[in-house]
């Protein structure tokens, strides 16, 4: 059933990534618990707006767990407390009244501040850059059914292509690592049989890229699979441990 | 000599060094720990055991110098893993909580790494690099151990060694791709396992010495 | 001006190929010479990025999101359609081209559908090559399945992520060619102006969303694939960012709006729940193959559905259309849902919402088979609703998802405007009236990958080069333009918020243009948008300033676009009298309540010319014409 609770946020602004930033205090009131979290924050932004104060900047967009485009670290959380769940995807009734809520951005520094709770991920799509893909131009591919995949492989390999790319993982991450992320992609595209033939090159030179980027190195703390909205799992990053190694060590590609 | 410097000096190259320096310290410490055992059977057997360790002669040598690169190449690269990790993250975040991933393990491998450090060396110094002309090992020892400050140094250390391995034998798995989730829980309990044993095995022998004294 | 839809002469399943071989190709050599500008980064601008880009085209791509991965394509859950029959249960190109001109109710154009489901099976090939890990049976083949309504299984589907999946392919072919140098992407920009130069689109002028800047960018030719309006409604499954604004300042630089009041409603979304509300959550469609649709008997029954017995629930989709039953197609699905609740029937607190009830599925198959079908759906439902669809009958309402409607285009998929490509939702062409599930992704994907790497090719070798500058004069026009537009919205430091506006004309839209129209309601509402219009224009509050990462301002500008699009669909809805699809007006329906076709008057795609503001809109009329179909009354008795 519906009702609504009041709490204190305490929100961090920052006016660009020159500023420093500070956190604000604020009060939201009459929140509706059926309310997902940026629903709230649309509240509150309503009122700063009427009060002619400046709305926070979040990024968000789909609102249904899908885009990644959202995502703050709220009382310590990477899109809050709840599990498999993105910021969009909150909602209100997980709080208690007169509860204060902390909401600060992703920090890594390779996630550069844009302001207030919006950060820039496109180190994310720079990863991709390096190897994300299969090298299939348009046209020409053969039937669809040509090459047979186990079930347990294409599910395995969904069960890794389902990431968002919300960065999440890089944010819990005490190092700020993008092992998951980069994991994800790696093994989707080593399970399956059309990725194999570049799944050396691949591995790589996600790997170096991802190391270039300023990303920290994972050390094993399982923080990011704990986070995940989309609960991929480390088995992946063990899987990519393995695929850069054997092609470091074992592949003709340097 | 590029593909080699390019593979092991990545992130993954850099851990996959940790993992296979840090499992054979693992090693090392069972096989240290059988040894020590012999304490238990009395000075003789224990004195019995360290002379037949130095009957190996150069092999002694050559191990311990290969300990020695294997202990730098873990400290040295642990340090810069620990540098860089600090640095991928130059605001740290006012709230941090854990969703539950973290171990005290794993948590602490830095600290407890930098307590095994300072240890390791205090260790050498006391029970390695001393004149041993006149005197066998285990009256070293023993006298070490009837000083309370000593025992409680040792304790502390190996609580410190058992929280570094009960982290660092199963992430050692993982770096080098060993998870299966048919395996896993299994190498999961046998890390726990290790720890205890290395923390009861190691820890218990100062108090019993000092007992004994 | 007279349509000329370009369609090439010849027996309908020869006339892509022959077109093909007409256009004239453009030698190798020389595609490095042409610049050209993408819209876009869904499945339509991510496929067209990538092929041009292959082909060796310079591509400028262009997206309001971070990430051109994160484009609403996205979101899409049930799957793709494809010709390819894999299930040996009767499927063919022609029967995929008849359902979806059928399922159109006749008023889409013969020879693009055609083409649509040629392609179609080259879309599968291409991704399955890509790596897109379709679900597959326990052979190792792909599976597929049957989807809103299809009497054929030819879905093929990723989990309840398709939209996901292929949109992921699209996007690493095309972050390949990003790293070969040969696609710059521009993240977090806003198209905010088509540059024509001679009566050519020579360019955009965009604004960078993070420093505020106006941005100028000529190329040889420009390719809009912004996606589809549905956010007119303020309340729709599309993605906050979705907007007109893209098509819409094409629209008012020349060109053609078609059929802007198609538009589809889906008939099974999470319900609205409070005037907070941000957006409506989709629930896949596949959900009415085991989910059994009712209300109460009697009006007002407050009781628990539980408590209610058998006797007292009214099955109606099952009562009415006995034949079709729960999955009749989703304007009528959507129909009478409102329907029920408009007579006080309805569930729920807010009584705008009707059970979508598992108990009977779950009873015969066993819970373990419906969650292994539905799981990822249920979890979805219990996360929002805070209510366990396995315990307790779903509620569902339906809500706006889809426009058919969009800027005008010929057989090569340009707008009256030359050079001016528009591709995927942001175009008209392939739906008609009332778009197939599964059908989107598949025309947006063929509209990249299959159709615009060969018309564009047309276009340029038979256009003579023209090296346009961003220096130009009509850059600096359109820039005055953008930057006068944004600063009179700055000024204004009103009462209402942005969002304000949004849901009143929300409001008005859904009532009034919404799943069931009335030429009184028509005309009312268009009144009620100019006086909202107005208001805006005096009392809007933009806090803050251009030079900066200012969504107020951004969604500002989205909702000025949607305040004068809204009263072009009222427009149109008000000009096709006749109901047809996702249009009904209650003044034209069969007496079993469906929509009533007139093919006499309106069997044409309604084009809509700017003449400028505060003006009506010229009307201008492509005829369709049916050659290898026969137009019958759609009946799902
Ligand atoms: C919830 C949901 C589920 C769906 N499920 C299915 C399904 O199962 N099967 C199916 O076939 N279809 C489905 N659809 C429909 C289908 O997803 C869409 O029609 C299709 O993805 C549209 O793709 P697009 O490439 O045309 O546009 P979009 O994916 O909407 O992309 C628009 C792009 O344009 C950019 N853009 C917009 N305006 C501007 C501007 N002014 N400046 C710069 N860039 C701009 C955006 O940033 C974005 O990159 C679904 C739709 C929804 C909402
Ligand atoms: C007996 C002594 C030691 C043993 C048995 C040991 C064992 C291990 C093991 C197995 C790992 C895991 C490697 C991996 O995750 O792949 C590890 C990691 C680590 N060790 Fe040690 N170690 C010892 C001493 C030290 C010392 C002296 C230091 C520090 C100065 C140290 C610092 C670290 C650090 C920082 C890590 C984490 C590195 C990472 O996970 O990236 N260790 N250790
Ligand atoms: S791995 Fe998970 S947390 Fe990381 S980017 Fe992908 S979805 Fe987000
Ligand atoms: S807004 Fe798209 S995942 Fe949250």
């Amino acid at each position: 059933m519906t009702k609504t609770i009041n709490l204190t946020l305490k929100v961090w602004r920052q006016q660009g990534p020159k500023d420093k930033g500070r956190f604000e205090t604020y009060h939201a009131k009459n929140i509706s618990t059926d309310m997902s979290f940026l629903e709230m924050l649309d509240v509150v932004n309503d009122q700063l707006t009427i009060d002619d104060k400046e709305p926070i900047a979040f990024d968000h967009d789909c609102r249904e767990g899908i885009c990644g485009m959202c995502g703050c670290v709220v009382n310590g959380r990477a899109h809050g407390a709840e599990k498999g769940t993105t910021l969009c995807q909150l909602h209100m009734r997980h709080f208690d009244n007169g509860d204060t809520i902390a909401i600060e951005p992703f920090r890594a520094m390779a996630f550069k501040a844009i302001k207030d709770l919006a950060v820039d991920r496109s180190a994310l799509d720079k990863i991709i850059q390096a190897g994300g893909y299969v090298s299939v131009n348009t046209g020409g591919a053969q039937d669809a059914n040509a090459i047979l995949v186990p079930q347990e492989v294409a599910d395995l390999a969904m069960d890794a292509a389902q990431c968002i790319g919300c960065g999440a993982c890089v944010a819990a991450c005490p190092n700020a690592s993008a092992m998951l992320f980069t994991s994800a992609k790696v093994s989707q595209l080593a399970l399956l049989p059309q990725g194999m033939p570049e799944a050396a090159k691949r591995a790589l030179n996600m790997v170096r890229t991802m190391d270039e980027l300023g990303f920290g190195n994972c050390t094993n703390e399982r923080e990011c699979e704990a986070e995940c909205p989309k609960e991929i799992s480390i088995t992946n990053i063990a899987r990519l441990n393995r695929e850069y190694l054997n092609a470091g060590f074992f592949s003709r590609s340097i | 000599m590029n593909w080699i410097t390019g593979t092991l000096g990545s992130s993954i190259g850099k851990k996959l060094l940790m993992a296979i320096t840090g499992f054979s310290f693992c090693g090392f410490l069972a096989a240290h720990l059988a040894g020590n055992l012999t304490i238990y059977g009395g000075k003789d057997a224990f004195n019995g055991y360290a002379a037949h360790l130095h009957a190996l002669g150069p092999l002694v040598t050559v191990a311990e110098l290969g300990l020695l690169t294997f202990f730098l190449v873990h400290v040295i690269i642990g340090l810069i893993l620990f540098l860089s990790n600090l640095k991928a993250r130059p605001v740290r975040y006012a709230v941090n909580k854990s969703a539950g991933g973290r171990t005290l393990g794993s948590a602490t491998m830095p600290y407890t790494g930098a307590i095994l450090l300072a240890f390791i060396i205090f260790h050498l110094m006391n029970f390695h690099f001393v004149d041993k002309t006149d005197t066998t090992i285990f009256n070293i020892v023993s006298n070490a151990f009837s000083n309370t400050g000593y025992v409680a140094i040792y304790i502390v250390a190996m609580v410190a060694a058992a929280i570094h391995v009960s982290h660092g034998f199963w992430s050692a798995f993982q770096t080098i791709g060993a998870n299966h989730p048919k395996y896993m829980p299994l190498i999961r309990t046998v890390s726990i396992a290790f720890a205890v044993v290395v923390g009861i095995g190691f820890g218990f022998l100062p108090i019993y010495i000092f007992l004994l004294a | 001006m007279a349509l000329d839809a370009k369609i090439p002469g010849g027996p309908i399943s020869e006339k892509w190929d022959r077109h093909r071989f007409e256009l004239k190709l453009v030698n190798p050599a020389n595609k490095r010479k042409f610049d050209v500008i993408v819209v876009g980064t869904g499945l339509a601008g991510g496929s067209a990025s990538a092929s041009l880009a292959e082909l060796g085209y310079n591509v400028k791509t262009f997206c309001i999101q971070d990430s051109p991965r994160r484009a609403h394509s996205i979101s899409a859950q049930g799957g793709i359609n494809a010709a390819k029959n894999y299930p040996n249960d009767g499927d063919s190109i022609w029967r995929l081209f008849y359902d979806t001109v059928k399922g159109g109710d006749f008023r889409a154009r013969e020879a693009n559908v055609y083409r649509l489901a040629q392609v179609s099976n080259d879309i599968i090939d291409q991704c399955v090559a890509q790596g897109i890990p379709f679900a597959r049976d326990y052979g190792g083949l792909l599976d597929n399945r049957s989807f809103g309504g299809a009497q054929v299984s030819r879905t093929f589907y990723a989990r309840g992520q398709t939209g996901q999946q292929l949109l992921l392919g699209a996007y690493s072919a095309m972050m390949r060619q990003v790293a070969a140098g040969k696609v710059q992407m521009f993240p977090r920009r806003e198209m905010l102006d088509v540059v024509v130069v001679d009566g050519h689109a020579k360019g955009i002028v965009a604004r960078n969303l993070i420093s505020g800047e106006i941005e100028r960018h000529a190329a040889d030719a420009v390719v809009l694939c912004t996606g589809g309006y549905g956010n007119v409604f303020f309340l729709s499954t599309n993605a906050m960012a979705s907007n007109v604004t893209a098509a819409y300042r094409a629209y008012k630089k020349g060109a053609f709006f078609a059929n802007p009041c198609f538009t589809q409603i889906h008939p099974t979304c999470i319900p609205v729940h409070g005037t907070y509300q941000s957006k409506l959550t989709l629930m896949s469609e596949s959900l009415r193959n085991d989910g059994r649709v009712w209300v109460p008997k009697n009006q007002g029954d407050n009781r628990k559905p539980d408590q209610i017995p058998e006797s007292e629930r009214d099955y109606f989709l099952e009562r009415k259309y006995p034949s079709f039953g729960n999955l009749v197609p989703r304007d009528v699905a959507s129909r009478n849902a409102k329907e029920q609740c408009d007579i006080g029937k309805g569930v729920g607190e807010t009584g705008h919402a009707v059970y979508l009830d598992f108990a009977d599925a779950i009873n015969r198959d066993g819970r373990d088979v419906i969650e292994k079908k539905y799981g990822n759906l249920f979890q979805m439902y219990e996360k929002i609703m805070a209510e366990n669809p396995y315990e307790a009958p779903m509620m569902i309402y339906p809500a706006i998802h889809y426009t058919m409607g969009g800027l005008w285009v010929d057989y090569n998929l340009m707008s009256n405007v030359p050079g001016l490509f528009v591709l995927g939702e942001a175009n008209f062409s392939d739906h008609g009236a009332n778009r197939l599930g599964a059908s989107a992704l598949m025309q947006g994907l063929a509209d990249g990958y299959f159709v615009l790497p060969y018309t564009i090719g047309g276009y340029l070798t038979g256009t003579p080069k023209a090296d346009v500058t961003t220096g130009h004069k009509a850059f600096d026009e359109s820039e005055k333009q953008v930057t006068d537009g944004i600063n009179r919205m700055l000024a204004i430091d009103g009462k209402r918020t942005v969002d304000d506006f949004h849901k009143t004309l929300g409001h008005i839209m859904w009532d009034y243009c919404g799943m069931a129209r009335t030429n009184e309601g028509l005309a009312m509402a268009q009144t009620m948008i100019q006086e909202l219009r107005a208001e805006f224009w005096e009392n809007v509050r933009v806090p803050g300033n251009t030079a900066d990462f200012n969504q107020s301002l951004e969604r500002a500008g989205r909702v000025a676009d949607f305040l004068e699009f809204g009263e072009l669909m009222i427009i149109d809805a008000l000009a096709r009298q006749e109901s047809c699809g996702g249009h009904f007006n209650e003044k034209f329906e069969t007496e079993e309540h469906e929509a009533l076709r007139d093919d006499d008057n309106f069997c044409h795609v309604a084009a809509w010319e700017h003449t400028g503001d505060g003006q009506e809109p010229e009307f201008h009329k492509e005829p369709l014409v049916f050659e290898n179909v026969k137009l019958t009354q759609r009946s799902y008795k």
